[in-house]
């Protein structure tokens, strides 16, 4: 399978620090990817080195099957995470020389950016100048400004920061709507939340180092730790006393329930329907906030910044 | 370099600067700042005249006449002829001597301090032997005033030296006559006759070269600051390479600078040429002639003295966030640029000497240096190239050291780098990121 992005054993020093540590993950081609982990685990260094504003001290990078280069540049869109406009242009103006430097074509820059201000509804803004519009507005402005040059890849550091919950809606709407047309997108994220409802595929970053990679979906199977959702009439120490419960809490009038290690999970349940009328059952999956905290823990990092 | 990319630049930075109204606002100010000075000079040469009331103290009893009587002569040979200076009209009076001398002085003094008069002279013999004349006044830097009562008593005692001798009084208007000094220019093309006119252009193109190295070169370091700012700067390095982007500044603000002098000539050749020539005519001056070998070095040295400064300004931008941060460093290339005028004397006096030969050579002042050089005097024009190859070089040098500084420090946000941090930024291998200082932290 081809893979649209690859680090392979990147590292980033400055100075003392270790901004990057060995860092390896793959992006296959037409997902949308999460790069998590707090403020300072290496976020923004890593998509800089991808977009090759600043070089790794070791390591390869590879984007879209080379190392990236002129015209692999400009299949890109990159947002970064310290963005603005030149705040004098027109808007029309703006992006169009921002499609200018991408080597588009003025007439299918002129094209695109007509559909996009007609999808967010910024048509009578064309003509006026960047410091007139509103910032929710200049963000949208930005995110035009990403993909005039209809990118194959989009790399959004932050995209979500500063973004009022209604352009933040529509951003999800969009990347959704790039995903299905086969486009990838790779986007940083200290909020887990937001990667949670969009990622298919993430890398966990804590000081500098991964600490977990993989198949969201799968990742949580793995770590689902045998704790299940139980809805019924039981009382909480009825619960408890079903066979196998090592614990049970109960939460928004559900209990969530943990068996001791080698309970068959059908005897549990069988039990359950007998003695209680049991209105839902599910296997609970970890949080993707769990599951950071559980992986960090593992690799021995505790002491890591509590997640914002 | 993709071209495309860079020309791309080059069009936002210039269509954007040409779009605002400080352009045009500039455009228009500055000439009209020219001409209200060329022609506040000339109306102050014209109407350093007015009444001035004169209160002469003849002790020698025999002059006092005659001087008002050469005073008047010449107003009204002054008036008769169109376009010439009149002066200031005088208006004497005789005052007796009462008391002693130094009484009569203090009493005069009271009425110039009183403003009942404007001077007083004293006509006293013991001075007379020693070629001396005292002309009190409350003001001393009226020379065209002064000039002319000088010229008046001179002539009277000229005449009466004369008439003491028994000699033709016609005589002292024979003795009187001066020859004036005429400079040809020697060049290539044949000697042309020199009216200081050509000074007073050299003098224009030059403040001219120099408000535009400092004005267009601090555009750069704030065009440069301004994009950190508006933290547009990392969008448009994920598309254009920084040395891209540097010359691509570079090259649209020099641009505006030149479409700016295409205005001020279109301007000057359909316009306020005329006007200016018929009020310079009118003085001694005359119309300023300007070769075309001028203009061409003018330009020459306009490109090569831009792209010098513009890269010490973008390499001073590129460190900072504010203007104000920029302000310490800016003085340096501000201190090269405004230091000729410094040298100015020195070149003026003996284009081709010493002083000038360094200031024409040294490249951080030679593109104005070596201008007002070949504009003056005939430098071998091996210094010409010398001084050109100079520039380029050192162009280049600065260009490179900028590209290294401006690479990382457009991604520099927040706190204000040191200096010897910008120096470890530049001893960077090419794409590395820069390196804090041991022990600092990060």
């Amino acid at each position: 399978m081809e893979h649209t992005i690859e680090l392979q054993d990147v590292s980033k020093a400055f100075g003392k620090f270790q901004a990057v540590d060995r860092l390896s993950f793959r992006v296959p081609r037409g997902v949308i990817f999460g790069l998590l982990g707090p403020n300072g685990a290496g976020k923004t260094t890593s998509i800089r080195m991808i977009m090759n504003i600043t070089a790794p001290d070791s390591g390869q990078i590879r984007v879209l099957g080379r190392p990236l280069d002129r015209e692999t540049q400009n299949r890109i869109g990159y947002l970064p995470e310290e963005r603005g406009l030149y705040r004098k242009m027109k808007v029309i103006d703006h992006l169009l020389f921002l499609a200018d430097i991408k080597n588009v074509s003025r007439d299918s820059a002129k094209a695109r950016i007509g559909e996009w201000l007609d999808k967010m509804e910024l048509r009578p803004w064309l003509n006026k100048k960047v410091d007139e519009l509103s910032k929710g507005m200049q963000q949208k402005v930005q995110f035009i400004a990403t993909i005039v040059h209809d990118p194959e890849v989009l790399i959004l550091d932050e995209v979500f920061s500063g973004l009022d919950p209604i352009n933040a809606a529509l951003v999800k709407e969009y990347l959704l709507d790039f995903k299905a047309r086969g486009k990838t997108i790779l986007f940083s994220t200290h909020v887990l939340e937001q990667a949670e409802k969009l990622c298919d595929e993430i890398v966990l970053l804590a000081k500098s180092k991964k600490v977990l990679d993989g198949n969201l979906k799968e990742l949580k199977r793995q770590r689902a730790a045998g704790e299940l959702r139980l809805a019924c009439t039981a009382s909480a120490v009825e619960v408890a006393a079903l066979p196998g419960v090592a614990s049970s809490v109960a939460v928004n009038g559900e209990y969530v329930v943990s068996l001791a290690p080698g309970t068959d999970r059908r005897e549990f349940l069988r039990k359950a329907l007998e003695r209680y009328d049991v209105q839902a059952f599910s296997q609970r999956e970890p949080e993707l906030e769990e599951i950071y905290l559980s992986a960090v823990r593992e690799a021995g990092m505790e002491e890591t910044r509590t997640i914002e | 370099m993709d071209w495309k990319k860079v020309f791309a630049i080059v069009r936002r930075e210039y269509v954007e600067r040409v779009r605002t109204k400080a352009f045009w606002i500039g455009t228009a100010l500055i000439p009209i700042f020219f001409l209200g000075y060329i022609g506040i000079q000339i109306a102050a040469g014209r109407r350093a005249g007015g009444e001035r009331r004169l209160a002469v103290v003849d002790v020698t009893g025999g002059l006092y006449e005659p001087l008002a009587a050469d005073l008047q002569h010449r107003e009204q040979k002054n008036a008769s002829e169109p376009g010439h200076d009149r002066g200031v009209h005088w208006v004497v009076e005789q005052r007796p001597v009462t008391g002693t001398l130094d009484a009569t002085k203090e009493a005069l003094r009271q009425e110039v301090l009183a403003k009942k008069i404007d001077g007083y002279l004293i006509l006293d013999l013991a001075q007379l032997e020693k070629d001396r004349v005292e002309y009190y006044t409350a003001s001393v830097s009226e020379f065209v005033a002064m000039n002319q009562l000088e010229r008046s008593v001179n002539h009277v005692l000229l005449k009466e030296r004369i008439a003491k001798r028994g000699l033709p009084p016609e005589l002292a208007a024979e003795l009187e006559r001066r020859v004036d000094l005429k400079p040809f220019k020697v060049t290539k093309e044949g000697a042309t006759e020199e009216k200081g006119a050509s000074f007073f252009a050299v003098l224009i193109f030059t403040i001219i070269l120099y408000s535009t190295f400092l004005m267009y070169g601090m555009q750069n370091m704030k065009g440069v600051i301004d994009e950190k700012t508006n933290r547009i700067v990392e969008v448009v390095i994920a598309s254009v390479r920084p040395t891209e982007l540097m010359l691509g500044k570079i090259v649209g603000i020099g641009l505006v600078g030149l479409t700016q002098y295409l205005i001020w000539s279109l301007v000057a050749m359909n316009l306020s040429l005329p006007a200016i020539a018929g009020m310079m005519a009118t003085t001694d001056m005359g119309v300023p002639k300007i070769p075309i070998s001028m203009i061409v070095y003018f330009l020459l040295f306009f490109v090569f003295g831009y792209f010098l400064y513009a890269s010490i300004y973008t390499a001073i931008g590129a460190p900072f966030n504010t203007d104000q941060e920029a302000q310490q460093l800016a003085m340096i290339p501000m201190m090269f640029i405004i230091s000729v005028w410094a040298f100015f004397p020195a070149l003026m006096n003996n284009p081709n000497g010493g002083v000038a030969l360094f200031v024409s050579l040294f490249p951080f002042t030679a593109p104005l240096g070596m201008f007002m050089r070949t504009a003056m005097g005939q430098p071998p024009v091996w210094q010409i190239g010398l001084s050109l190859g100079l520039i380029a070089i050192t162009t280049f040098a600065i260009a490179w050291l900028a590209g290294r500084i401006y690479r990382v420090g457009i991604l520099m946000y927040g706190k204000k780098p040191t200096i010897p941090e910008i120096v470890r930024w530049i001893r960077y291998k090419p794409g590395q990121a820069p390196q804090p200082a041991a022990g600092e932290a990060t």
